[in-house]
């Protein structure tokens, strides 16, 4: 995000032909940020058209409304009010859940050293292998037995259930805080659990932020396993599913311009909570962990 | 090339050695991975050796309580003074003991059932049923009289073939967890028959339950993790790859039907005898990887070429053309790719602006070129965003002997800029690679695996092994074809990701050297 | 309890039988003189079925009398007991009709009010009637109680034991109520599955009387042309496996599901000749001739479509009758049976699938009788009359085909003029026809704008055919 300008300073011998060779870089990188934005400035506009239907050839709205935005809300066909609630509570439960899972076990796997620490980290690294929703009928099955079947309660269950998995990034945020500080505290008589809550925890806020991002923007996206979940229970769907569904060819016609006003109410949160986080994102991936 | 070499080197040099080491070490580590799989396996099978040489020797060298264990659990606690101790591996025994004589045995052994099918005529047709003692017949009864007519399920004798799998695989991996919890029994048992030897007091009941804050901290950390990850993961997969050996398809749908083993036979469906599936499968196999190398190297340099771009001297605003492009990667996939689908309609969107009618999405080669073109459209800003930090990290003395030496723009780019990103970047490279293969959005959502195709099985002609396997379960019902494919894109993602995980450690290793 | 209430049923048919021949008038309107031949057909092959009543099975039984209101209310307060009074349902519809169908669950509630129990039924119009089949399926247990479908997922329910049988006495009324056809179509191997519901769920042409004359429509490529000339469009969306088969039917190939088989000769010179009057029109395409619907669906594509002057015409059902209406005013709405195309060098009128929309109930439904007794409610004749007026689709019920409104609506016409070109669909095809398969053909026939040589399109059709074999 900084401007880096050290080289501002410098003196160029062949300034003109330096000064073109800008000119050009600075016409291709706006002819790229329109080519980027235009979809999503489209997606705005749309949200604002007052006609109905997807096949308007004008780029502007014909008649600007805020009308998608309410109907959005209120409508006969879709609860988006409720499913925005249902998402948020996954979001909130799957969040905590998750977060909570990821740094125990990352800090387990990076600063304990028990026996079987090798053979549960390859453990790890193999189930990441399988196609995520590969066994989600047989999910399905367990839920229904266990009589959560289209639940939100499932949802949680299915989308923190695994999230020891996704220790990588944080396992490699925790490598990088010095070991010194384990060892003076050790001998200073706290225990394991006191160093992982009063000593490491508090070192670790961005790991902290990032991974609590991530994991709750996860139910807003996710939209096979509800899918497959929720089946005709539309009291449980969430937003993911929920805005699919008004695309879907009955109702295209209809509600297209709604979808526009739903994702546009979806995309303004998470964006902003991408853009604060980027950095961390940055130093999660190229934290180095090799993830399956 | 000796240590001395080495050291003589500049620091650019050095960075450069290593990159060109790393590529030579390519060819190596294929092999290497071969030879690692041979010794992990000999690894595991001495690692179940010792095991029962532990176990044997334990038991040669335990006291009386200590053998007593081998049978009652926790009697060894319980004979060195550890009740709670001893009461808590007592009870898991009879607990699973219980579990087993009411519950477990009778599932594992349906599971043979599983095989033994007779055919029995009802109403007229003939239909597959299982022997008695497995399956009761009248577990699914049929009341009907002149005013309706109803299937009942009698839960006495009734099993659907999906509990009698699910169950059976949970009593297998309670088992196996009893069954390690039976041989900490009898190590606690041995150890603390050393301790006493020694002459020390074994810890007491609340001593050692405090160990479980410190030493034993990780047992704490682990515990729910892997025991939810045991329920809802691993249970599903095992239960799922079981499902690839078994006709659990259309035909045979719970609870109306029941399924049962057919052996490999879908794998060799899938393979070679049957050509729907099999030429289905690959053509499915080429495209995902032709996509996947695509999708991964189109947005890796086009994505290094962007931050060149923004970070290059004399640019100014960085932070506001960085941000534009952050934006697009910021709104939700799903949102976007289903924007770009409207956008790319044969009727509407950019069509209906133009009033042209380009079939992006809806002929084959077009649909195919525009799924790369868009995930490019996606994509590029993240490794935009994570390259940009990794530019300012290039040493600088490399660009300066290298312009010394007269290099130009294009040459400096190809010879340190990618060669010291692709170093850096390698696991990322794999990670994204195997996360294109089971990229199920850009696909599902641009073009839901269409256009639709006269030679495809259950598939278009965008779709890849994983939207395939989606497919697979929720239209055409064939979940015993979706578990294959399941286990074959496992395959293909661990075999890459192995090869290419040693490649980056025999790199690693070369970093050591210096 | 089973023989219990076989007693009981032959009591109360045996009062029937005095009852309808003292008072000799059914139900609602309708003539007595052709009631009582409909039901010796009805009873005489009814009689084939398991149940083992003689006597009683020679008669229909009232439905609407208040002995049976009350016998069905028993039947209702029976099945509630076991979950507390309560009777919770889940009826399965499609979105457009969710409206419509809570009414008639209201009016249904209303009928068989009773203080010993009470209704919560609740219609769902998350999985649509094309779906239906295929959700009830995959998991019966997590499936509506009543669900309406197309008549094509029949078999595979039946196959899957997934759906009950019409119990006698609702069966009696639905054969006795409904045309032969419909009655035929919801039921296998000769046992009565489903209720019939609607008789349009079949395709036929609409075109804008403005721009095309009654003899315009009579064949595609004069249509095409007149179309071109106003600067419109014919919409056909034969990149759809049910719209493109017609051309097969036409052909005369042979397509038949039959114990869980596809089988279709479009690897034969006649499926070739299909093949080609497709490629044929697809020459026009994007050029006076519209041939896939896209993301956005058939319908919505004719619905926009009409609505901007785009199309001509566009063959369709009576689902999408009101927007066209809408969009092109009433006087101007045209409905006539589909053209005739160029096939083998002449001209052949096309064939379509005319199908049924029809209500089932889940054979696991803990509330059999109080399902069965909904799923006649919701097709009775009152209520297709009803469908009509609300929702203008097409009645199976012989009494409200005879409605003069609906007689002279233009569509229920057109279907009748297409229906001795049109096949059933439960009869021809399984579920994994519709695979998309089949509207790949469409798809790369259109892609190639028809360009096709005839051993590309035999490799494609022998393709198909394996590709059925599933």
């Amino acid at each position: 995000m900084t401007n880096t300008t050290q080289g501002s300073t410098m003196k160029e011998g062949y300034a003109a032909r330096k000064k073109a060779v800008n000119v050009a870089v600075y016409i291709i990188l706006s002819v790229m940020v329109l080519i980027w934005i235009f979809p999503i400035v489209w997606l705005i506009l749309r949200s604002f058209e007052g006609e109905k239907g997807m096949s308007s050839s004008h780029f502007l709205p014909q008649k600007w409304t805020f009308g998608n935005y309410i109907k959005l809300f209120n409508n006969e066909d879709f609860m988006f009010g409720q499913w925005f609630l249902n998402t948020l509570i996954v979001a909130i439960f799957t969040c905590i859940i998750s977060t909570l899972f990821i740094l125990m076990v990352s800090y387990a796997f990076s600063r304990l050293r028990f026996k079987s620490r090798k053979t549960f980290l390859n453990i790890g690294l193999i189930l990441g292998m399988f196609p995520g929703f590969m066994s989600m009928a047989a999910t399905y099955n367990i839920m229904e037995i266990l009589g959560l079947g289209k639940s939100l309660v499932a949802l949680v269950i299915v989308y923190s259930a695994g999230a020891g998995l996704g220790y990588q990034v944080a396992k490699g945020f925790f490598d990088t805080i010095p070991r010194s500080l384990d060892e003076a505290a050790k001998i200073d008589g706290a225990t394991r659990n006191q160093i992982f809550w009063i000593i490491i925890l508090p070192l670790s806020k961005p790991i902290i932020v990032y991974t609590a991002l991530t994991t709750f923007i996860g139910p807003w996206t996710d939209y096979i396993f509800v899918d497959y979940f929720m089946k005709d229970n539309q009291e449980t769907y969430t937003v993911a599913l929920g805005l699919y569904k008004m695309i879907e060819k009955e109702f295209v016609t209809e509600y297209f311009t709604t979808f526009c006003a739903g994702a546009v109410v979806i995309a303004i949160p998470i964006t902003i909570l991408f853009v604060i986080m980027q950095r961390f994102y940055v130093a999660g991936v190229t934290g180095g962990a090799v993830k399956g | 090339m000796d240590y001395l070499d080495y050291v003589q080197m500049t620091k650019g040099q050095r960075i450069a050695y290593k990159i060109k080491s790393f590529f030579r070490g390519i060819p190596g580590a294929v092999g290497n991975f071969f030879r690692l799989i041979g010794l992990f396996i000999k690894k595991f099978f001495m690692w179940i050796g010792n095991g029962f040489k532990g176990y044997g020797s334990r038991f040669a060298k335990g006291d009386i309580g200590t053998k007593l264990s081998y049978i009652i659990m926790g009697a060894g606690s319980m004979f060195h003074r550890q009740i709670a101790k001893g009461l808590i591996f007592l009870a898991t025994e009879i607990a699973y003991i219980y579990f087993m004589f009411s519950f477990g045995v009778g599932y594992i052994s349906k599971l043979y059932c599983m095989n033994v099918k007779t055919t029995a005529t009802v109403d007229g047709q003939p239909i597959d049923v299982f022997v008695d003692g497995c399956i009761g017949q009248e577990a699914l009864q049929k009341v009907e009289d002149d005013w309706g007519t109803q299937t009942i399920v009698n839960p006495d004798t009734y099993d659907d073939s999906n509990r009698i799998l699910l169950f059976a695989v949970l009593s297998l991996i309670i088992t196996v967890a009893f069954f390690a919890v039976y041989i900490a029994n009898t190590k606690s048992a041995y150890a603390t028959q050393m301790t006493l030897k020694e002459g020390k007091k074994p810890l007491n009941f609340i001593a050692e339950m405090k160990t479980f804050l410190d030493e034993r901290f990780h047992i704490t950390l682990l515990t729910l993790p892997v025991l939810l990850l045991c329920t809802f993961t691993i249970l599903p997969i095992i239960f799922t790859i079981f499902m690839a050996f078994t006709n659990y398809n259309e035909k045979h749908l719970p609870p109306g039907r029941f399924y049962w083993w057919v052996g490999f036979s879908n794998f060799a469906d899938v393979f070679y005898s049957n050509p729907q599936k099999s030429e289905t499968f690959g053509r499915i196999l080429v495209w995902t990887l032709i996509w996947a190398f695509f999708a991964t190297f189109s947005n890796y340099i086009f994505g290094i070429i962007l931050a060149l771009l923004i970070n290059k001297k004399g640019i100014k605003f960085k932070g506001f053309w960085r941000t534009m492009f952050v934006i697009t990667a910021a709104v939700p996939q799903f949102v976007t790719l289903l924007i770009m689908r409207l956008l790319l309609d044969k009727d509407n969107g950019l069509n209906a602006m133009f009033g042209t009618h380009y079939p992006f999405l809806d002929d084959g080669m077009w649909a195919k070129v525009m799924i790369i073109i868009v995930n490019m459209w996606v994509g590029i800003p993240y490794t935009m965003l994570i390259s940009s930090g990794l530019l300012m990290n290039i040493p600088e003395d490399l660009y300066e002997s290298a312009r010394i030496d007269g290099a130009n723009a294009v040459q400096q780019f190809t010879k340190i800029t990618f060669p010291y990103i692709f170093f850096v970047t390698t696991p990322y490279l794999i990670t994204t690679f195997v996360g294109n293969i089971n990229n199920f959005n850009v696909i599902y959502l641009l073009t839901g695996g269409g256009p639709s195709a006269t030679n495809y099985y259950a598939a278009g002609e965008t779709d890849l092994l994983v939207t395939w396997l989606y497919k697979l379960t929720k239209d055409s019902k064939d979940y015993n074809l979706s578990a294959v494919i399941g286990i074959i894109v496992f395959i293909i993602c661990a075999l890459g990701s192995l090869i290419t995980f040693n490649m980056s450690k025999a790199s690693k290793n070369e970093e050591e050297f210096s | 309890m089973a023989s219990n209430s076989k007693k009981a049923v032959a009591l109360v048919l045996t009062a029937m039988m005095a009852a309808t021949s003292l008072v000799g008038c059914n139900s609602g309107s309708g003539s007595s003189g052709g009631s009582t031949t409909t039901t010796s057909t009805a009873a005489s092959t009814a009689s084939g079925d398991a149940s083992g009543d003689t006597s009683a099975e020679e008669s229909v039984v009232d439905l609407e009398s208040d002995e049976t209101i009350k016998l069905i209310k028993d039947k209702i307060a029976a099945e509630a007991e076991k979950t507390d009074g309560k009777i919770t349902m889940k009826v399965w519809c499609s979105s457009g009709d969710l409206k419509f169908e809570k009414t008639l669950i209201k009016e249904f509630e209303d009928k068989y009010a009773d203080s010993r129990y009470t209704f919560s039924i609740k219609p769902n119009g998350a999985i649509g009637e094309d779906a239906a089949g295929g959700k009830i399926i995959e998991s019966p247990k997590d499936g509506a109680d009543v669900f309406n479908f197309a008549d094509d997922q029949l078999s595979q329910l039946v196959e899957a034991e997934a759906i009950a049988k019409v119990s006698n006495v609702f069966n009696g009324n639905v054969k006795k109520n409904n045309t032969d056809d419909a009655v035929a179509v919801c039921s296998s191997g000769g046992t009565p599955y489903a209720f019939p519901k609607t008789s349009d769920n079949g395709y036929f042409l609409y075109y804008d009387k403005r721009v095309l004359s009654e003899d315009d429509v009579k064949d595609f490529d004069t249509m095409i042309a007149k179309a071109k000339a106003a600067n419109k469009s014919v919409f056909f969306d034969i990149a759809n496996g049910w719209y493109s088969t017609s051309f097969f039917f036409t052909a005369g190939c042979t397509i038949e599901y039959k114990d869980g088989k596809q089988t279709a000769t479009y690897n034969t010179p006649e499926g070739l000749s299909a093949a080609k009057a497709m490629c044929h029109i697809a020459e026009n395409v994007d050029n006076g001739f519209i041939g896939a619907a896209g993301s956005s669906g058939d319908n919505s594509t004719v619905q926009q479509g009409f609505k901007e002057g785009k199309f001509a015409a566009a063959i369709i059902g009576t689902w999408c009758g009101r927007d066209i209406k809408d969009a092109l005013g009433e006087q101007n709405v045209g409905a006539a049976k589909l053209p005739t195309v160029l096939m083998d060098g002449e001209q052949k009128q096309l064939h379509s699938f005319g199908g049924y929309k029809v209500v089932g109930v889940n054979a696991f439904t803990k509330y059999p009788t109080t399902a069965q007794a909904l799923a006649y409610y919701l097709t009775s004749e009152q209520s297709q009359i009803k469908r009509y007026n609300e929702r203008g689709l097409i009645p199976t019920n012989k009494n409200a085909l005879e409605d003069e409104t609906i007689k002279a609506d233009p569509a229920q016409q057109a279907i009748a003029a297409q229906r001795e070109f049109a096949h059933p669909q439960g009869s021809s095809v399984g579920g994994k026809y519709w695979a998309s398969n089949i509207a790949g053909l469409g798809s790369e026939i259109l892609n190639a704008k028809g360009k096709l040589t005839d051993a590309e399109l035999n490799k494609k059709l022998s393709d198909l055919v394996t590709q059925f074999k599933g």
